[in-house]
């Protein structure tokens, strides 16, 4: 195949029970939405045990069946190792040169391992691209009060402040983009960097931003998949994404400190509610780490944090488990001085984002307790004061940032 | 009687001789000693100055640097301890050049000594304030990765991890000095398997119930968990997700 209108991308390692859906689905949208383009769906796989390239070279979908057009071109699909970093990022750099490879108009990825996928989610992830002109679609979903709670303590206040955007989900997984979009991220030389792993969400929506991409969000319903890998630590996870964050702050200086305030970007979809699964948390174990932090990183965190905002936290540290509130205006403060400290090389970036894991902890263990009986809208709006703490103390980090 | 008179004179002869031959040696050390000394001076000027330049001060602190200069009880600024150390060295260099051109034999022989020393005290240095420093970065990413892994003797762990390492950077440099290499390598292997036996036995006294749980952990079955505040119960629900 020389040329391609649409390329779907899904990035795979050891997803044999979900991905036979998720090929479907992509199939199935593609053939129902867009019928007169050129597609072609590609699996980016880790190197998959359990036959993964096989699921998707065979998975089949009788169009005729269910739809009363078909598609003029059939839908190809070829599946691939990449090269590098063992990694999501690594995955999607393959992607986005196949994608430019083939010239492709428009592309959209989306995970192996998801449940709830449906032929629409390709049609509201790649129409903004293909109808309207946008670079990159940003996926919004209905979530759990409790699920994200990295994007939503961390990433998507941090994005929102700091580039003036409101993208909730900054690291959704699932992503539409052009053609030009995916020529941007070929041509940047970041893959030896946590961006060849969980990184690589924050970066490309972080990019698109910056780089004053035409962006936009779109509307797909409940995000369901499989249990996570257990050997994917919190520690790691947050590792990746904060450090990408951090290191784009610092590239992106010039294009966010002058910049105040926040402004929506277009949403598509059809917003409606969702049942969704319960999810069990452990308030009282993520306060055991946020008190053992207190104890033994006291030292680490007076060099981050200075001795003010640390006063503050030891006093949350006598407070009982029903009393802890972990202070929106506080958490702000801190994860400007991280980013502060990131900047100022204050110590190992890994040490210093590290360290970070038990104060997350304590502010996702107030969160849950404060959230206990709110509905989702009510959950919501403690992340949107939350967003505006952070914005109102957006001088801060550019006051110190030398 | 000219005979008993030569043989009284000839050494005062010869020490006149040796005199004349000596006094230009000894201007010589004179003149390297005080050269030595206003070259050392400037020299560790412009070191102070680099170290200024290059916020040396701030960097020591952040590396430990500073503290550890504080635990010998020295309070200057780290510039000026590194400045005085650099200083000393050159002093002691010309000091050891200005003795060489008093063409000593016992004094040449020692020169050499101390010039085949210097290599190794040099090593011995580096892996010292490197293994330092490495020990300090070790001991804060256990102590890190301790705490956000729940483990309650986070401070220990990563306390031992860097006495550990310090006894081995110690017996490392000893042993590149070459100061009794035999007892340095008998002591290090008595303190170190020491303190890895008495950590061992600090663990299977005070971690009886953590191995019991890590052992519970690996087990397919576990006994029901009475239920916790806010973990609800349920086949259904799934855990949190982070991203």
């Amino acid at each position: 195949m020389d040329n391609a209108d649409i390329l779907v991308g899904i990035a795979s390692y050891n997803n044999a029970k979900t991905i036979g859906h998720v090929v479907k689905a992509v199939d199935a949208g593609l053939a129902k939405y867009f019928p007169e383009k050129r597609a072609l769906i590609v699996n980016s796989d880790g190197g998959s045990k359990d036959g993964t390239p096989d699921i998707v070279r065979s998975a089949t979908h009788d169009h005729a069946a269910i739809f009363l057009s078909h598609p003029v071109y059939p839908i190809h699909r070829i599946s691939m190792p990449y090269n590098g970093i063992p990694g999501k990022g690594s995955a999607f750099r393959a992607l986005f040169r196949t994608a430019v490879e083939l010239n492709a108009e428009a592309c959209c990825v989306v995970d192996a391992d998801l449940r709830s996928i449906t032929p629409e989610w390709i049609e509201l992830l790649l129409s903004p691209v293909i109808r309207k002109g946008f670079d990159f679609v940003a996926p919004l979903y209905s979530r759990h009060k409790y699920d994200g709670t990295i994007t939503n303590s961390i990433v998507y206040p941090v994005t929102r402040t700091l580039y003036g955007r409101r993208v909730r989900q900054p690291i959704g997984g699932e992503f539409g983009f052009s053609g030009k979009m995916a020529e941007f991220y070929v041509s940047q030389d970041v893959w030896e960097s946590h961006v060849a792993r969980f990184g690589v969400d924050i970066w490309m929506t972080t990019e698109a931003i910056a780089n004053d991409f035409k962006v936009c969000q779109t509307f797909l319903g409940a995000k369901i998949h499989d249990p996570k890998d257990p050997g994917s630590d919190l520690a790691d996870m947050l590792l990746q994404v904060v450090a990408t964050l951090f290191n784009l702050t610092e590239k992106h200086y010039e294009k966010w400190k002058d910049e105040r305030g926040s402004s929506d970007v277009p949403t598509f979809g059809f917003r409606y509610h969702v049942g969704l699964e319960s999810v069990k948390v452990n308030a009282e174990k993520m306060l055991g780490i946020f008190r053992a932090g207190l104890k033994d990183l006291r030292g680490i965190w007076l060099d981050i944090i200075g001795p003010g905002d640390l006063g503050e936290i030891e006093s949350l540290g006598s407070l009982t488990d029903g009393e802890f509130r972990f202070p929106a205006g506080l958490w702000a403060r801190i994860v400007y001085d991280y980013v502060l400290a990131y900047h100022k090389k204050v110590m190992s970036p890994e040490h210093l984002i590290r360290s970070l894991v038990p104060l997350y902890l304590g502010k996702t263990a107030s969160f849950v307790m404060e959230a206990e009986n709110m509905e989702q809208e009510g959950a919501e709006a403690e992340i949107e004061k939350l967003c505006l703490e952070f914005e109102n103390k957006k001088d801060y980090l550019v006051t110190n940032w030398k | 009687m000219e005979n008993f008179m030569e043989l009284l004179l000839q050494p005062l002869r010869d020490f006149g001789i040796t005199i004349l031959q000596f006094v230009p040696n000894l201007l010589a050390m004179l003149i390297i000693f005080i050269a030595g000394f206003l070259f050392s001076r400037l020299i560790k000027l412009f070191f102070l100055r680099i170290f200024r330049i290059i916020n040396f001060d701030s960097w020591c602190d952040k590396a430990g640097l500073t503290a550890i200069i504080r635990k010998g009880d020295i309070w200057s600024k780290p510039s000026d301890v590194f400045g005085s150390i650099i200083y000393g060295f050159l002093i002691i260099l010309f000091l050891v050049i200005g003795l060489s051109a008093l063409r000593l034999p016992t004094i040449d022989n020692l020169i050499a000594q101390f010039f085949l020393y210097i290599p190794r005290a040099f090593s011995a240095l580096v892996i010292l304030i490197a293994g330092y420093v490495f020990a300090g970065f070790i001991s804060r990413a256990v102590l890190i990765t301790a705490v956000n892994s729940g483990y309650h003797y986070a401070k220990i762990l990563a306390e031992a991890v860097r006495l550990l390492l310090i006894v081995l950077i110690l017996a490392m440099s000893l042993e590149q000095l070459q100061i009794a290499p035999g007892i340095v390598i008998a002591a290090f292997s008595i303190v170190f398997g020491g303190i890895i036996l008495a950590l061992a036995i600090a663990f299977g006294i005070g971690g009886i119930d953590a191995a019991k749980r890590i052992i519970n952990s690996g087990e397919p079955e576990r006994p029901e968990q009475p239920k916790q505040n806010n973990e609800k119960k349920n086949d259904k629900e799934r855990e949190a997700e982070y991203l």
